[in-house]
């Protein structure tokens, strides 16, 4: 099949962002070839500079960063940076793309990224990575953990390039990787489809004249003060403002600056994440300063996201102030503080002296994107980001380019991830028959059996250039090491990392017969794997390799001692050296795998994700506890899309595809296995059945919550959202009444200690009955009794027509919610207080609509018991990870979609959907998965039964199995090695030391700490 | 399971002071599981004996040995070739059980117990114990919904809960769940209060320890 087509297998992914590395990641699982093109020197993106994400509070950077090192070390994904795209002709499945790599002036292959010539450069600019607030040179590596970790010299800057003068990076360089004469090139690429994940920009508030961002020191934006507080940013995490260095005591954060904003900035739209960030920082500043006053003026406070409502109450009762308003004037002082002026929700006029004002700027295009969707052909909606429909919300205008990220809307962090792997799911479905025909494998030699032999140990210290040398004697660490314990071999590299170094090794290893390996060099953090890999090329087992790290843990802290640091070196070798003679040869297993999928639940969520692993290639078995397949979708209207259409359509799609087979009236009892081989038993109308499966989806759904407030059950005029729907679906003669007044109360029973997160859609949804209301009965008065109106993205526009046409809107708080009672001739009464007369108001209404929020399924504890999931307090289903892995459930090969995840509209259940396809494609494309390695072994003798591994394990791995010699022994734990993460949590917790730690074990630990401490020179006879 | 807890490091280390040379005796039974007295507590009391002997600057060498149990001779058997090495402390860290058996093996050597014997129970969760049982001698959680009021109830009432009673919880502690309002609340739940009602009789305590020292003899197995 794959030979026969005219399709590329390879895929070009614009942008180096989390969006583009995700995207790319997946693709490249998927058994697509990736060309990531990135404009910048490194690929990480916006998530790279960041200090902290919300709501997990998690280091940004700790985060994303083996996500760096994976697409770096990826056999099948290719970085193009500092590359321009510059067309795309020809059609999906077949596009030709132009592109421009513009100089780096350093050679990738030669740089080792020591640093010295940015120490000799004379050249300072403005650091863009950290927003301006400090400097670098000329020449630099963007962030420590960049990744190609290469240096280039910015042209327009550099001395040399622009005077001819001054060549010192050139001089210093000691790997010769300066190159002046590097000149742009043109490429020409074949892919099959294009995924862009350009990103965003920062909104410039200099426009913005009101906040004097320009003029004063200690009015900053939120993306500098995000590099204010981390540890590796202009202050090294130490809090203090820029015009001073002082410790700030009071901190204003005001929002909505370039969002929600048509006056001053032509923002219409909600930027979607800074009410989350702006806390974020405030909470976090607070924890740098407890005494530190943290205020946040806003207009509605948006947090709509998974534990994004918990988030938020948690900031108040830490102390953080939340003030709704609009600041209208700000006001510098002569110590350089910020007096801010402004009206409280009572119209009383207050005056506030800040140290420092930071502006929650919001996200607009890319300023280079109208360029770059010329090149691609694809059109930019009216806000300037890439066009995409509702139903289809990572499609652009062209077949075969798509979408992800905040480059066709703002959004977070966690729906930027589902929209990466959706956009993959769809490049390579688009693409599915040509799988597999760019991607490249790695073939070795055999490898040769060292178990009964003597430990032989080669030892390579490098110099890292002068990194190391410049501080270490590393002749005399040579000379010391030669006579450690079964060292056969010790030798010096200027660079081991260079391929001239690792061709060596390989020699080595073959010519002295090594079957150990330790390199002294930098950190196994990033170089681990290329060691590991020059091992198995030479025929020795991977994991005969230890590292000591003499650069970051020696040269480059210890650089005033160079005698102490000299003997550090020695002591790090020789520790390495001591684990090294015990490591062991350790295999991965192939395992096969049950290329089918099994999905559960057939909403809206399960059947998009039924229908992509369909169209990807793999047979899908999608299970429905009732009798019909469309869920909620069918019960919805919706003013913008066509909602019942979509589903009845994806219904009759997912029907007719061979190979899906559905279920209905089915449920799942017991499911057994894991990643690439569970077994789910099922109940069905005609009894029980068993489905094999190599992955898993869930998608059981949620429902709207059934209230017990607001006469709801009791008065035939009080309906829910849904049923509001069913009227304005089947063109109710009620909606056209003249004279109707329909009401809407939002939060009811939700955002409440009892229900205490927001259910998402519930705005929108009553902004778009309201406006379809008033498309059919333009004299009908609307009123929405609302907490924070929250909009978010592009759904703003809604609420901004929705008051230009009269929908009123009236804010409440908790503590004094609506009261209904029924009123005469039918009609509803409905008391709330204003908030701007602040005096009671009587609204007569003839219908009221309450927006109840989405519950979670009612089935949701029996789900979790079968997959052995995990569920929120709430009810919702846990996924792996809240920022990066929201598809992902704990268990390997398990997934989620839909409203058990959270409460979410339809395009973003369609979009989660759509990504489960694509990370099921990442494990069902393979015809095996390699099992073992670095994970936990317990040994059956010595394990005493006690549950301990059972209950400490975060991931539900160790069972009590039966004795397989003798059913009539004592069983003992097991860890399935396909499941185990090799955290070594167990190892640590089993009481009867029965668990060992694959390439940790006490024995080569304690090694390794023994000769650490102590000095063991003499050789063993 | 016997659930157990290591004894505070000074009375342990009080135990030991002036000696030179000692043995720690772990144990792969009960107090392996609750987490108390195995392998790895083993090697940690080892290690907290050796640093605080080193801090002081005294002189230790303290050896480690896990049985399979110290509750049956054969295994405290095993122990011989090492306890011929002469020391001058042995440690169990089994239920008091294990160092009562190893002295009587070994009469002339000091034999210490490292941990207190709490209770007979379960485990709640990781790292929580909670004792379910007295030893009575004469199971009477049948008639009390399976649960045991001998050896969960603070005054082990028969005919409960008394008035100390308050909101589910006992008395004496907030931390103590009061077990006759478990039992009345399962009977009523199961619409079963009224076959509950009647006074429970008169409990035969002459199989506990009321007995004297308890001894069983299984003469079909005794040969």
């Amino acid at each position: 099949m794959a030979n026969t087509t005219t399709k590329s297998g390879a895929v070009m992914v614009i942008g180096g962002g989390i969006a583009g590395i995700q995207s790319a990641l997946d693709l490249a699982e998927m058994g697509f070839y990736v060309y990531m093109v990135e404009k910048g020197p490194a690929i990480g993106g916006r998530m790279a500079q960041l200090d902290k994400t919300f709501p997990t509070n998690d280091c940004s950077i700790c985060m994303i960063s083996p996500k760096l090192n994976d697409v770096g070390g990826h056999i099948n994904i290719e970085i193009l940076t500092l590359t321009d795209v510059l067309s795309v002709k020809g059609s999906e499945g077949d596009f030709t793309v132009k592109l421009r790599k513009n100089p780096r002036y350093i050679d990738m292959s030669k740089c080792i990224a020591c640093g010295e010539c940015a120490t000799k450069c004379p050249k300072k600019v403005s650091n863009y990575f950290n927003e301006g607030v400090d400097t670098r040179k000329a020449i630099y590596v963007e962030y420590a953990q960049a990744v190609p970790l290469k240096f280039s010299i910015n042209a327009e800057e550099c001395i040399y390039l622009t005077k001819g003068k001054c060549g010192n990076c050139k001089k210093v360089c000691p790997a010769d990787a300066v190159n002046y004469e590097d000149k742009a090139e043109e490429l020409s690429l074949k892919v099959g489809s294009v995924v862009v994940a350009s990103g965003f920009d920062v909104f410039d508030p200099t426009v913005a004249e009101t906040y004097r961002y320009s003029q004063w020191p200690n009015v900053i934006t939120s993306m500098e003060y995000e590099r204010i507080l981390s540890a590796s940013g202009p202050f090294q995490g130490h809090l203090v403002r820029p015009s001073d260095h002082k410790e700030p005591k009071k901190i204003a954060w005001l929002q909505c600056v370039g969002s929600r904003d048509v006056n001053r900035c032509d923002k219409r739209y909600c930027s979607a994440v800074c009410c989350m960030y702006a806390i974020k920082e405030a909470v976090i500043s607070k924890e740098h300063a407890s005494d530190l006053e943290a205020s946040i003026f806003y207009m509605d406070i948006r947090t709509y996201g998974k534990d994004f409502e918990k988030y938020y109450n948690r900031a108040q009762d830490a102390g953080v102030r939340f003030v709704r308003s609009r600041v209208h004037t700000l006001t510098p002082t002569t110590d350089g503080n910020v007096i801010l002026e402004y009206l409280d929700d009572l119209g009383e006029r207050h005056s506030e002296t800040f140290d420092l004002i930071v502006l929650s700027v919001g996200l607009t295009p890319r300023v280079n994107l109208p360029t770059l969707a010329d090149s691609l052909g694809i059109d930019l909606n009216e806000e300037g980001f890439i066009q995409t429909q509702p139903l289809t919300p990572i499609n652009s205008t062209r077949a075969g380019v798509f979408a992800c990220g905040a480059v066709n809307e703002p959004k977070d962090i966690p729906t930027t991830v589902m929209e990466a792997s959706a956009a993959a799911e769809a490049a390579g479905r688009v693409i599915a028959e040509a799988k597999g025909t760019m991607t490249k494998t790695r073939t070795y030699p055999p490898e040769r059996d060292i178990k009964d032999e003597v430990p032989r140990i080669g030892v390579f210290i490098c110099h890292c250039g002068i990194n190391i040398a410049s501080v270490i004697n590393v002749e005399e660490v040579v000379n010391y090491c030669k006579d450690l314990p079964f060292v056969e071999l010790c030798t010096n590299t200027l660079f081991a990392c260079s391929a001239d170094s690792l061709g060596k090794i390989k020699e080595a290893i073959i010519e002295h017969k090594l079957n150990r390996l330790v390199v002294a060099s930098c950190t196994p953090r990033t170089h681990e794997p290329m060691f590991r890999e020059a091992l198995a090329q030479a025929g020795l087992n991977k994991y005969l390799f230890e590292m000591a790290n003499i650069r970051d843990q020696d040269s480059w802290v210890h650089q005033k001692e160079p005698v102490k640091a000299t003997q550090k070196a020695k002591d790090l070798v020789r520790g390495a050296v001591a684990k090294a003679a015990l490591l062991e040869q350790m295999y991965q297993t192939k395992m096969g795998l049950t290329k089918e999928a099994l999905v559960v639940g057939a909403g809206a969520a399960g059947l998009n994700s039924a229908l992509s692993i369909a169209q990807l290639g793999y047979p899908v078995h999608l299970l429905e506890r009732s009798d019909t397949l469309g869920g909620n979708g069918l019960k919805i209207f919706s003013r913008e899309k066509d909602v019942r259409g979509y589903v009845a359509n994806l219904v009759k799609e997912v029907e007719s595809h061979p190979l899906i087979k559905i279920y209905k009236n089915s449920v799942p009892k017991t499911s057994h296995g894991f990643v690439g081989n569970f077994e789910t038993k099922c109940q069905g109308p005609d009894g029980e059945f068993s489905i094999s499966h190599g992955v898993t989806v869930l998608c059981p759904g949620g429902h709207a919550h059934t209230p017990k407030s607001y006469l709801y059950g009791e008065n035939p005029k009080v309906l829910l959202s849904l049923d509001l729907d069913e009227l304005l679906a089947s063109n109710s003669p009620e909606i056209k009444k003249p004279g109707q007044t329909f009401a809407f109360i939002q939060c009811v029973e939700s955002r409440e200690p009892e229900r205490p997160y927001c259910s998402k859609i519930c705005c929108t949804h009553s902004i778009e009955s309201a406006l379809t209301i008033l498309d059919r009965n333009p004299e009908a008065t609307i009123y929405i009794l609302a907490r924070d109106v929250r909009s978010y993205g592009f759904r703003e526009k809604l609420y901004q027509e929705a008051r230009s046409r009269g929908v009123r809107f009236i804010k409440y708080c908790v503590d004094h919610k609506p009261e209904v009672v029924a009123g005469p001739n039918g009609r509803l009464q409905i008391k709330i207080n204003d908030h701007i007369l602040n005096r009671p108001l009587l609204i007569e209404a003839d219908y009221l609509t309450l927006a109840t929020g989405i519950d979670p399924t009612p089935m949701r504890e029996e789900i979790v018991e079968v997959f052995k999931g995990q569920l929120s307090a709430e009810g919702f289903l846990f996924e792996a990870h809240m920022k990066l892995r929201p598809v992902d459930l704990a268990t390997d090969g398990q997934y989620l979609a839909g409203l058990a995840h959270y409460p979410k509209p339809l395009e973003e259940t369609i979009v989660q959907a759509k990504a489960s396809a694509a990370r099921v494609a990442t494990i069902l494309s393979k015809d095996h998965i390699m099992v073992g390695g670095v994970i936990a072994v317990v040994d059956p003798d010595k394990c005493a039964v006690c549950c301990t591994c059972v209950r400490a394990c975060p991931v539900q791995v160790p069972k009590i199995v039966r004795n397989e010699k003798d059913p009539a022994l004592r069983g003992h734990a097991f860890m399935e090695p396909a499941m185990c993460h090799g955290c070594g949590v167990c190892v640590s917790e089993c009481p009867g030391k029965a668990i060992k730690f694959q390439f940790f074990t006490d024995e080569q630990l304690l090694a390794k700490v023994e000769a650490l401490i102590v000095e063991k020179k003499a050789k063993p006879a | 399971m016997i659930i157990c807890e290591r004894k505070p490091i000074d009375e342990l280390k009080s135990f030991i002071a002036g000696k030179k040379k000692v043995l720690l005796v772990g144990c792969r039974g009960c107090v392996t599981v609750c987490n108390a007295g195995g392998t790895k507590e083993v090697e940690i009391l080892a290690a907290l004996l050796r640093l605080d002997a080193q801090k002081d600057g005294n002189e230790l060498t303290i050896d480690e040995f896990t049985l399979e149990r110290q509750c049956d001779p054969e295994y405290v058997d095993e122990l011989a070739d090492l306890v011929a090495k002469q020391y001058d402390a042995i440690l169990s860290m089994a239920c008091s059980v294990g160092p009562q058996f190893l002295s009587r093996r070994y009469p002339k050597e000091k034999v210490y117990p490292s941990l207190n014997t709490c209770f007979i129970g379960g485990a709640l969760a990781h790292g929580v114990w909670a004792e379910h049982c007295q030893a009575c001698g004469n199971c009477i959680i049948h008639n009390f919904g399976g649960m045991c009021p001998v050896s969960r109830c603070s005054k082990s009432i028969m005919n409960g809960p008394c008035g100390g009673s308050s909101n589910g919880v006992c008395e004496i502690s907030k931390e103590v769940e009061c077990i006759w309002h478990l039992i009345a609340s399962k009977y009523m739940d199961e619409g079963r209060l009224a076959e509950f009602a009647p006074l429970q009789p008169i409990k035969d305590w002459s199989k506990s320890r009321d007995g004297g020292p308890r001894k069983i003899v299984r003469e079909e197995l005794v040969k």
